[in-house]
């Protein structure tokens, strides 16, 4: 694969450390394997993968079987933090791990600049 | 209107989803992705959630169809899916033998988690080099044919086929429902 798993690495590494606030995020295929992650301790690359992909595909299916359109986002809001997932291109896709402190729209707006900078490597 | 959750599960490729698509009266909901790793040698696409599909069984009964889906760094869903099923199905490729010890490995997680009643059911029967049934029985653990599950040859692509395979699940489910408990 062309890809280059060091430039998305070190996307998802600035965007982890330099954005107050966010626990991890991962590029993974649609299909569950990773292309690059950053994530705390103990959660498995592998799983986290996994379970991105087969989230965001049943997000797809909702989408198109009850009239939702293309699916751009999925919220996963608990009471310790929030899981997102974001489309990222055909072959592609963005995960983000962010502490219940968060705030939203800051979170929002720093998930899509990352997103135009990692969509850059992908094409 | 009484429902059976019935499961598919097995290795990549063993033909889960085409074994839904074949029987499913509903247009069936599939999450499969564009491979890209090991699977592709089989396939261009993989499960990466679950398949659903929907089967009338006589006037009082539907079917639920859930297929699993084959890669193992998706166990959570086998766990999700098996949860709540009322007999399960595990189709192993006749032709690959290197694949009988995943299936073993799922079976084994299936076990675990439920005590539904299992068949198995062969596909790719028709494909050179596929091992018969006595012989499969043996690599999945089963060396006592008195004390195995049933055993049924199933092709995926064929509707009447598949049919018959899910027939024999319900069947084999309701006799287990009526025999006490073992
Ligand atoms: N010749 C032959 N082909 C079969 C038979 N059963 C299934 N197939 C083929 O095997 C392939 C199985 O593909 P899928 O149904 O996607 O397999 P799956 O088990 O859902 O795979 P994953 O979702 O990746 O785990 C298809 O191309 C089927 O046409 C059979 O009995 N004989
Ligand atoms: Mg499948």
């Amino acid at each position: 694969m062309a890809i280059s798993t060091e430039k998305l690495t070190n996307i998802l590494q600035s965007f982890v450390t330099s954005t107050t606030d966010i626990q991890g995020a991962a590029v993974v295929t649609p299909d569950g394997l990773p292309l690059a992650a950053c994530l705390p301790g103990g959660m498995d690359e592998e799983r986290v993968s996994a379970m991105s992909a087969a989230m965001l595909s049943l997000g797809d299916r909702i989408g198109s079987e009850l009239a939702r359109g293309g699916i751009d986002r999925i919220f996963v809001e608990g009471d310790k933090g929030y899981g997102i997932l974001t489309s990222c291109g055909e072959d592609a896709v963005f995960l983000v791990l962010a502490d219940k402190a968060a705030k939203q729209g800051l979170l929002m707006l720093e998930i899509k600049r990352t997103l135009a900078d990692l969509k850059a490597v992908l094409m | 209107m009484e429902i059976m959750r019935l499961v598919v599960t097995g290795p990549v490729g063993a033909g889960k989803s085409t074994f839904i698509r074949s029987v499913s009266e509903i247009e069936v909901v599939d999450t499969d992705r564009r491979a890209t790793d090991d699977a592709l040698l089989i396939k261009k696409r993989t499960t990466v959630a679950f398949d659903f599909g929907r089967l009338q069984f006589g006037p009082d009964m539907a079917l639920h169809l859930y297929g699993t889906p084959g890669q193992s760094r998706f166990d959570f869903m086998w766990d999700i899916l098996i949860q709540k099923a009322h007999a399960y199905i595990l189709l192993v490729a006749a032709h690959r033998p290197h694949e009988f010890r995943e299936a073993r490995r799922i079976m084994t997680f299936m076990k675990q988690r439920s005590p539904a009643p299992m068949i198995i059911g062969l596909t790719h029967t028709d494909c050179s080099g596929a091992w018969d049934a006595a012989n499969i029985a043996l690599a999945l653990g089963y060396p006592d044919p008195a004390r195995r599950p049933p055993i049924v040859a199933v092709n995926a692509n064929e509707t009447a086929s598949v049919a018959q395979a899910v027939i024999s699940l319900v069947q084999f489910t309701w006799a287990g429902s009526l025999a006490p408990a073992t």
